[in-house]
Formats: C-alpha cells, structure tokens, sequence
C-alpha cells in the first residue's frame, strides 16, 4: 500500500502580493489627477479657492456642466474637434491598411526598405517639423482652419497606422490571400472581404489610438489655428479660464466632458479586442 | 475539362532555376500525381499552373489554349490547400459560395448550388458553422466543396490530406478517388506520401532537383523505374542497393556497363543456410500482415530489408541466409540509368 504522503505546508509566496500593492499603488496614482478634476467639476469657484482641492465637495454642484455645455463656445469647440478627429482617424488607418496590405503581402524590390523610412516618420519630434509645416501652410493660406490639423494628423498617423498593419497583416495565412484569388478575388476584393474582416481587432486597436491622440491633441491645432471659432475643444478648455481668475470647476466640467467621447470609442470596440483575443484561443 | 499541357516549363527565383525545363500532357480526365522529395519543384508546379506563381518561361495550355500569362481565375482551375485555406470568418456555406458570390449571382441561385455541393459532400447539417467548429476531415470537405462548386476544368490538389491523421487520410483518400470517378475531371495531386500516390494515380511523375525523372502508371514506375533515383524514391521501404560481386548476387548475370543492383524488399528470400549469403538479423519491423527484417551482411556497408510474412517467427540476433529473385533484380549503370527490364 502506498504510503500516504503529508500535504507539504503552503508556503507563503511574496510575489503576488508585491505585484497587488504595485499595481494599486500605480493605479491611484493615475487616478489621483482624473480624482482631482471630479472633485472640482463638482465644486464651486469659491469652494476650490478656498484651497481644499482634495475634499468632498458639501453639496453636489452642477452648475460647472451648465455652466460649459451651455458656451456655445464650447459647442463649436466640440465639433471643430470632431470634424478633426474623424476624417484624420479614417484617413490615416485608410492609408495604413493599404500601405500595410502591400508591406505584408505584395512584396516588392525594396519594400523593405521603404517600409523602414516609413516607420521612421514615428521618430521625427513635431517640434522638429513645426516651423516647415507652419511656413507651407501658411504658404498656401490654409493656416486659420482645420485643413492642416487633420492633413498633419493624418500624416503622423500613417507610420503607426502602417507598422501596425503589415504586422498583423503578416499573420494572415497566404493560402487565404491565394485561395481568394483562385476563386475570382481581386486584390481589392482579397483585402475587403478576407483580410480586413480577420483584422478587426487591429482595427479597433488603431482606431482607439487614433482617435484618442488626435482628440486630445494641443500642439497642431495651437499651431495652426487662430480665431476662437476655429479652436478644437483642449484648447478650448484653457480659453475657458475666466479674465482674472482661473475658472477650475468649469474647466475640469469641460474636461471630464472632452473625455467622454474617447471613452465612448474605446468601449464601442472594445468587445473587438476581446473578439480577437478568443479567437486566437480557439485557434489554439 | 480539359487537357493540360506544360510546355519547357522553366522558372527562376533570383539566379537560382528551381524548375529546368518540364515537358508533361496531362490527358483530360487523368489522375496524375506529383511525387518527388522536398523542394523538388512539384508544388512550384503546381502554382505555375494555377497562375499563383509567374512562369520564367515555357508555357501552360489548357485544351490548347494558352493561359501561362492569363489570371489564375480565369483559368476555370480550382486548388485546394494543405492548409484548407478556409476562410475563418465565414460560414461553411459563405466558404463553400465564396466565388460564386464574386461572380454576383443571385442569392438565391448560390444557396441552390452550395446546399447541392454540400449533400454530395455530406456536408448539409454543417452548412452554418464556422471552420473553427470542424473536425479536419470536415474541414478538408469543405476546401473540396469550394473547389468543385464552380465547376472548373482542373482540379489542383496541394499536399491536401498532410494535416490529418492516418484513419482519416485513408477516409478521404477514399472520398477523393470516388470524387474523381464521379466527376471524370482532370486532377492534379501533390504528395510525398507513396500510399496515396500509388492508390490514386491514374500515372505518377517523379520530380528530383526541378526535373521530371519518370512519367508512368504505379505500377510501371515500381516495377520498371527508369533510373536509380526513381526505383529508389517509388516503393517503401525503399528499393536494397548492392554492388555487384557482393555474396547476395553470386551466381547473377551482371549486364554489361552495370555499375549498382537494385532487389525490392519483397524480392529477397530466406533460404536454408549454405544456399545463400549469409548475415544475420538485426532490427524487425512487424506491422500485422507483413514483417520487414533488417539484415546485416558481412561485405555490405548498408543493412539489407526483405519482407517476411506477418507471423514470421525471426528475432532480431538471429543467423539467416538469403538470395535474390534473379528475374527481379533491377541493374543501374554508372549514370544511375536502368539498364534493361529484367521482366515484362
């Protein structure tokens, strides 16, 4: 008869718990300045200079938000960032996919070449291009509207945008590629029917990313815009500070407002990322 | 359906001429199979015809018609892949109408057509899911279904049966041969597995190093190959090579300009001891109705294989003595060509 062996004693593993408390440790400290706008988006000018930035506000105060959403100011803030922000998301994760798609599947003699000069547009500093970029729009009087934020927005997208593509692009089996042609596809056809579809979770990724940085972008619309009407809404929210003080409540209303739509697009595809994830756990 | 022609077939990559020139007619309606080892050149054939490699030079005619620079699409040839190639993201029947709705036709006529392709498959109750919800040999089916649904003129099958297991290979092997007889159309299979390319041949071509060796049935290629490299690639295990003057072959006719012997396994013999060479048994192989002995000989470097009944009742370490079928012995000049059949 086997002998019955004695269960050995659980041993206390520090690992676990040290990762825990870096990680909540991480987390509140991330979460301390988006704590910070709340708690002054619910409070009144006079609660917050009273100096207790950190309290909880007596009574909850809405008059921030009214106070924003009802600029119409801020409205058109909202849309010149929107109409920003779409084209320049579409258009650059456009050019991406195509650039990506011949990077990964319709090699050339070269390609690899140009793909690495490609990807190295990522590593420009935007100080370091600023000034050319001021002087040619300026050249061509488009500076005062939103044409050269969303042209330079979709520029500087394209290099990540393409990375990212080919990358995943490359995953996808060629015998799909092949298998689509041999049954009429076009090459057209090959990336809109077959790839794209398996790639959402790229997609998603890139069209989070996207929006994101250029939604909350500062630099390029300060740059080449001017008149208040032309403003997209983080610039928007500095000009909201009053003439001799600094409106904080309204301001952080107005930027856990310009927050939400990130967070809206971020959620919208989320169930991609995981979509994506499961499909590679049932791949095995 | 059609007949295939490949006319001084050639192609390049870089420098480097990986296909040297084939020459092959493929009759409408013919079962052929490419054998050959890794890197022959079978499956750059095989894309050359399809049109998913580009040709160096040469030409592809189909029922005479030339097609070497047409789009693989407009060939009306369809291919199935070692790895299905299905595509994951939709459906068994979006997969198995998927060229069907490129052409644009009508919803209505597709669903007809993939609910006929699939019942002829077994395929009808599995028409909703998706390929990650298929057993390999479903999914094998379905790559099937995609390419006879169009109706095409050759069929091209690439390593097709090489992901499944040994049951399940046999199963569809099965099923392709049937499928063949049905459809009466020309098919094009490349393997490297014997078995398959014996059984389903109507004639096998061996390619080495970018060449045709031999064109022929299965049997002509087993039993009267036309060099070295074919007797030995054609048969497993593999065809014994004996130099002459070694004990096995005393007493045998040695033609002229003959440099090497060729004796399959099944053509050597266990005879009493003094009534042939000598050696002694070093490895058994025993797969139920057969068994395959490995024997060392004193004057010959490699071991020496011969088939033995199932039930053969040899041990590895025992003393046996062997000779050759004479009128079954291959012979092989310095070049490797086979000198002259031994049998008709």
């Amino acid at each position: 008869m086997a002998e019955s062996t004695p269960m050995p004693a659980r041993r206390f593993d520090p690992w676990p718990a040290t990762i825990f408390v870096m990680l909540a440790v991480l987390a509140v400290l991330f979460l301390l300045p988006t704590a910070g706008v709340v708690l002054s988006s619910l409070k009144t000018t006079h609660d917050i200079s009273m100096g207790d930035l950190w309290s909880l506000p007596a009574t909850l105060y809405l008059g921030n938000f009214r106070e924003a959403l009802s600029n119409p100011s801020v409205h058109r803030y909202l849309l010149n960032t929107l109409l920003v922000t779409l084209p320049a998301t579409t258009g650059s994760i456009t050019l991406g996919v195509l650039a990506g798609y011949v990077f990964a599947k319709l090699p050339f003699r070269g390609s690899n070449a140009l793909f690495l000069v490609l990807v190295a547009g990522m590593f420009f500093p935007p100080q370091a291009i600023l000034v050319p970029l001021f002087r040619m729009f300026n050249a061509v009087g488009l500076i005062d509207t939103l044409w050269p934020v969303i042209v330079v927005h979709t520029a500087l997208g394209i290099p990540i945008c393409t990375l990212l593509m080919r990358n995943f692009f490359a995953t996808v089996p060629n015998a799909l590629r092949e298998a689509a042609i041999m049954e009429g596809a076009s090459e057209w056809q090959v990336l809109t029917r077959v790839v794209l579809p398996l790639s959402l979770p790229a997609l998603a990724v890139l069209a989070v990313l996207q929006f994101t940085w250029i939604w909350n972008d500062f630099l390029w619309p300060l740059i080449f815009t001017k008149s208040d009407d032309k403003r997209t809404i983080m610039i928007g929210i500095v000009n909201l500070k009053g003439q001799y003080s600094v409106a904080w409540g309204v301001q952080g209303a107005l930027s856990l407002v310009a927050s939400l739509p990130t967070l809206a697009v971020f959620l919208f595809f989320q169930r991609y990322f995981i979509k994506g994830m499961t499909m590679g756990a049932v791949k095995g | 359906m059609a007949e295939l022609t490949l006319d001084r077939l050639r192609k390049s990559f870089g420098s480097q001429e990986v296909i040297k020139g084939l020459d092959l007619t493929i009759a409408d309606g013919e079962f052929v199979v490419f054998v050959g080892p890794s890197g022959c050149g079978k499956s750059t054939t095989l894309r050359m015809i399809a049109g998913l490699e580009d040709v160096t030079s040469g030409a592809v005619r189909l029922a005479g018609q030339d097609v070497t620079r047409t789009r693989p699409a407009g060939r009306g040839i369809a291919m199935v892949f070692q790895s299905y190639a299905l595509f994951p993201h939709l459906s068994v029947a979006d997969n198995i109408g998927f060229g069907l709705s490129l052409q644009r036709l009508p919803r209505a006529e597709i669903a007809a057509r993939v609910r006929a392709v699939a019942e002829t498959l077994q395929l009808g109750p599995l028409l909703e899911r998706f390929p990650r919800e298929l057993s390999g040999g479903q999914r094998q089916r379905v790559a099937i279904g995609r390419s006879i649904i169009r109706d095409p003129r050759v069929f091209l099958f690439d390593e097709p049966l090489s992901n499944l297991d040994a049951a399940l290979r046999v199963q569809m092997r099965l099923e392709i041969a049937r499928l063949h007889r049905r459809l009466r159309a020309t098919m094009i299979y490349v393997t490297h597995d014997q078995v398959e390319a014996m059984t389903l041949a109507d004639r096998i071509v061996v390619f080495n190093e970018g060449r045709i060796e031999q064109v022929g049935s299965p049997m002509a290629l087993y039993e009267r190959p036309a060099n070295r490299f074919v007797a030995g690639f054609i048969g497993a295990p593999a065809m014994n090579f004996l130099a002459p003057g070694c004990a096995l072959l005393a007493g045998l006719a040695v033609p002229a300009g003959a440099r090497e012997a060729g004796i399959r396994p099944e053509h050597l013999a266990l005879v009493a001891p003094g009534d042939g060479a000598g050696g002694s048994v070093e490895l058994i192989e025993r797969l139920g109705p057969e068994t395959f002995a490995h024997l060392r000989l004193p004057d010959l470097p490699d071991t020496v294989t011969l088939r033995l009944p199932g039930d053969s009742g040899v041990e590895p370490g025992t003393a046996v003595a062997l000779r050759a079928l004479p009128d079954r012995v291959q012979w092989f000049d310095a070049a490797g060509r086979a000198l002259a059949a031994t049998r008709g």
